[in-house]
């Protein structure tokens, strides 16, 4: 039942890795579609914190997915075993097995694999189990949350969930992780290993990382070197940004080959041209270095997808409102792409969504495939005043049109880590 | 396709010490680095060995990162990291830095950070958790923190799959080179030891109170470890021609998931089977061309019952008579850093001709009828040697290594 892999010397090397479904459990809605509608009306889901209490620490402005049940979409199964990043990756697999039409008898016939970028599967899960042994003793520690404590849990839960037995592999970059797990996976395929995978990324919002972002002072408005009553302003790429707001998702293409898509008669809903990563070995601290990270995973993308910039239709950024973080992205993207920076717009949707860590970079990747097929890049979620120095001459104040059906994907981590992914729309494929 | 990649330089940080030069005579040895935990107070608990790495002394491995900077997991890594590129002969000048990568895998990252956070908690001074905590603690760290005391600018990325997740970052690295995304890719695995494993392990009753015996009929359970692991991957090519010493080349892997249950492995060995078919399909190696299996080899006695399953299911009855040895009778479980100390083994049994032992074994279980090399390390010509992994998430790694072409 596994698919044959190919050995290397017999490789096909024209395997082209296209997606068939996508889906966003995001504070914006829960499809991709409703994501894009959000983003373009110039919606936010910032909002003040509900998930639990957090009393004493400022800035309580979230991206928070109020009300998100995992009943709503799995409405049979016992949910007690799935934590919240497990529910928000289970969900996320459902909607993007559905939408490509990968039935549960489908997925008896062929393995369909699972690779999850995440920055901490579930620390509040770690840190309840613990705690719960140091006050109560060893004995009354929960083995279910033991089980869960390991950082692959919520890729180990899904592949259960939807009875994914191919790869299963977990994506730890900080914020490009969820890019990277899309890239790992177009890999995977490209190279005969996988025919099949769902790739994204998941995390959840919790006090315990609350709490630690916060004690960083790299969250708008907690200030640890400004007045710790400042106003937070998680504003990509402004003149005032103070910072990121915290948020949380789950996001997942499910991509395949080309020639098994259209044999199945699925919809091809885009392409994943190519991809590039880097390391910063300064870890934000050079400038140069962290820019020039960033600068290479895109030109390594540019070239594996044999394109030159100037064919580029838009960039989304995972900038977030970090000071340093948005001039280092933006310093990267011009030192790869500056001559064609006058005609390409670009946008950051963590205005509107906050700081999803290991999910946000697979949620930009959702959303920038929707605004490429859609024809339409939202704008930057409450920038009145972009930041001058910076240089990124169209950033994308307002939804606008879109004309080319390819686009960038970049993120770019303070810890050093830097990702980049050329998509290209299926729009143009979609009578197949 | 940039050919063979192979094995020209390993790291090992092990309760049985540190250090391949170490490490390797003593596993021959059957040595144990088991003894009782000093890392917290096991009073609670009704058993108290552990694996840890002693003697360890951070500033005398780190030499640009700041001690203060790096968790003890990425302490361990990086020391690993320096050793293997002595061993591999290759000077931080030597790399270019754009071309050399890391792939590290977990179990549980930084865990004494978040049990930090925890004992704040408990003790209600959250007010002093200080920026440290998600400076240090999140997993990425570490494949990061490895690159920034080397500085290393290529691929660098973190596979936390659990306690197969040494073998998903040599695979990953594997794919790194052979699609000429990297010329040089460090790749391992590491765990620090940690409260909270040792507390869910004791909790599950799979912690053995003694000694850690793989594939003995009285076999009472897995001992808890710490260690890391690394090895220079590069291709053949270029280790020919700068005339590296080659361990062995890395022919292939498997990756599946069981899709099953959590913690226990599938009842028929499933998944396992999968990933050990798929190495072998990958690597164009039959099994009777095996010399030599890395067990994951627990020493719980579920694991090690399903594991022989699954080895038969691929091997035929006995294994085909397939040698198959576990070190964690002498490390512990040594958790992420397990699959990538034992990836060190499989390439030092091709290069040496010989193969560790599974020690503490008294009795044969007709359920494990296995040729588990008991008690005496065994001289053999190792020409392919197999190593597997099982996780948590009911995740299976098989990688092949095997001599590489004169």
């Amino acid at each position: 039942m596994s698919p044959a892999p190919l050995s290397p010397s017999q490789e096909a090397p024209s395997r082209r890795v296209v997606v068939t479904g996508s889906s966003a459990i995001t504070p914006l809605g829960d499809s991709p579609e409703s994501l894009h509608r959000g983003l373009c009306d110039g919606a936010t889901g910032l909002k003040n914190l509900e998930l639990f209490p957090a009393e004493g620490l400022s800035c309580q402005l979230v991206g928070e997915i109020h009300e998100f049940s995992a009943r709503h979409y799995l409405t049979s199964g016992n949910l007690r075993p799935l934590d919240r990043t497990a529910q928000l990756a289970t969900v996320a697999a459902l909607r993007a097995l559905e939408e490509a039409g990968f039935t549960a008898e489908l997925r008896q016939q062929q393995d369909v694999g699972l690779v999850l970028g995440t920055l901490f599967g579930s620390v509040h899960t770690i840190s309840a189990f613990d705690r719960r042994a140091l006050e109560a003793g060893p004995k009354y520690a929960k083995p279910l949350d033991f089980a869960n404590s390991v950082i692959n849990a919520a890729a180990g839960q899904t592949a259960i969930w939807h009875d994914l037995r191919g790869v299963n592999s977990t994506i730890c970059s900080g914020s490009p992780s969820g890019l990277q797990a899309i890239a790992y996976a177009a890999d995977l395929i490209q190279t005969g290993r996988a025919d099949t995978l769902l790739a994204g990324g998941a995390d959840e919002l919790c006090f315990e990382s609350y709490l630690g972002f916060h004690r960083t002072g790299r969250v708008a408005g907690s200030g640890s070197t400004a007045a710790s009553d400042e106003t937070p302003h998680p504003v990509p790429f402004a003149a005032n940004r103070n910072g990121f707001a915290l948020g949380e998702g789950g996001a997942l293409f499910l991509l395949e080959t080309r020639e098994q898509a259209l044999a199945r008669g699925a919809t091809i809903l885009g392409e994943i041209r190519g991809h590039g990563n880097a390391f910063d070995p300064s870890r934000g601290k050079d400038s140069v270095l962290a820019a020039g990270a960033l600068r290479r995973a895109i030109e390594i993308a540019l070239e594996e997808a044999a394109i030159e910039g100037g064919q580029l239709g838009a960039i989304s950024t995972s900038a977030n409102g970090s000071i340093v973080g948005d001039r280092h992205e933006a310093q990267g993207i011009a030192a790869a792409l500056g001559p064609y920076l006058q005609d390409l717009p670009v946008t950051a949707i963590k205005g509107a969504l906050g700081e999803s860590l290991g999910t946000s970079s697979a949620i930009q990747a959702i959303a920038l495939l929707e605004a490429l097929t859609q024809r339409h890049l939202p704008g930057i979620a409450g920038l009145d005043e972009p930041d001058p120095t910076l240089p990124l001459p169209r950033l994308s104040r307002e939804a606008q049109p879109l004309h080319q059906p390819l686009g960038l994907v970049t993120a770019l981590d303070a810890g050093g880590h830097a990702c980049a992914v050329i998509l290209e729309s299926g729009v143009l494929e979609s009578g197949v | 396709m940039a050919g063979p990649i192979v094995v020209t330089g390993i790291g090992l940080v092990t309760p049985t010490g540190l250090g391949r030069e170490v490490v390797w005579p003593n596993l021959l040895a059957g040595k144990t680095g088991i003894a009782p935990v000093e890392s917290f107070d096991t009073e609670a608990f009704n058993v108290s060995l552990g694996g840890e790495v002693t003697g360890f002394e951070p500033r005398e491995h780190l030499k640009r990162l700041e001690v203060e900077q790096a968790g003890r997991a990425s302490q361990l890594a990086i020391a690993a990291a320096h050793q293997a590129l002595e061993d591999a002969g290759l000077g931080i000048d030597a790399l270019e830095a754009e071309r050399t990568g890391v792939t590290m895998g977990t179990t549980s990252g930084e865990p004494q950070e978040v049990e930090h956070f925890d004992d704040h908690w408990v003790a209600d001074r959250l007010s002093q958790v200080g920026p440290e905590f998600m400076d240090r603690y999140p997993c990425h760290h570490i494949p990061a923190n490895i690159a920034a005391e080397l500085g290393l600018a290529g691929v660098n990325m973190m596979i936390p799959a659990a306690c197969a997740a040494g073998s998903y970052a040599i695979a990953k690295a594997f794919d790194v080179l052979q699609a000429g995304r990297a010329d040089v890719m460090l790749a391992g695995g590491a765990d620090s030891f940690s409260r909270i494993t040792y507390t869910g392990f004791a909790r599950l009753g799979a912690i053995a109170p003694e000694r850690c015996q793989p594939f003995d009929v009285g076999r009472k359970g897995m001992i808890p470890g710490e260690g890391a692991a690394i090895l220079i991957l590069e291709t053949l090519e270029r280790a020919r021609a700068r005339g590296a010493r080659i361990y062995a080349e890395v022919a292939g892997y498997g990756l599946s998931c069981d899709a099953h249950h959590m913690t226990a492995a599938h009842p028929e060995g499933d998944g396992a089977a999968r990933a050990m078919e798929q190495a072998l399909q990958q690597s164009g190696v039959a099994p009777e061309e095996v010399s030599y299996i890395s067990a994951h080899g627990t020493g719980t006695p579920t694991n090690d019952r399903l594991e022989t399953i699954a080895v038969e299911r691929v091997f035929g009855p006995r294994g085909g008579g397939t040698p198959i040895s576990s070190i964690k009778s002498m490390l512990g479980h040594t958790m992420g850093a397990a699959s990538a100390i034992e990836a060190a083994v499989c390439s030092l049994a091709v290069h040496t001709g010989w193969i560790p032992p599974t020690i503490n074994f008294e009795q044969a279980d007709p359920q494990c009828d296995l040729d588990c090399v008991p008690n005496e390390a065994r001289q053999l010509e190792v020409d392919v040697a197999m190593n597997n992994a099982y996780a948590f998430g009911g995740t299976n790694a098989s990688v092949i290594f095997r001599r590489a072409a004169e």
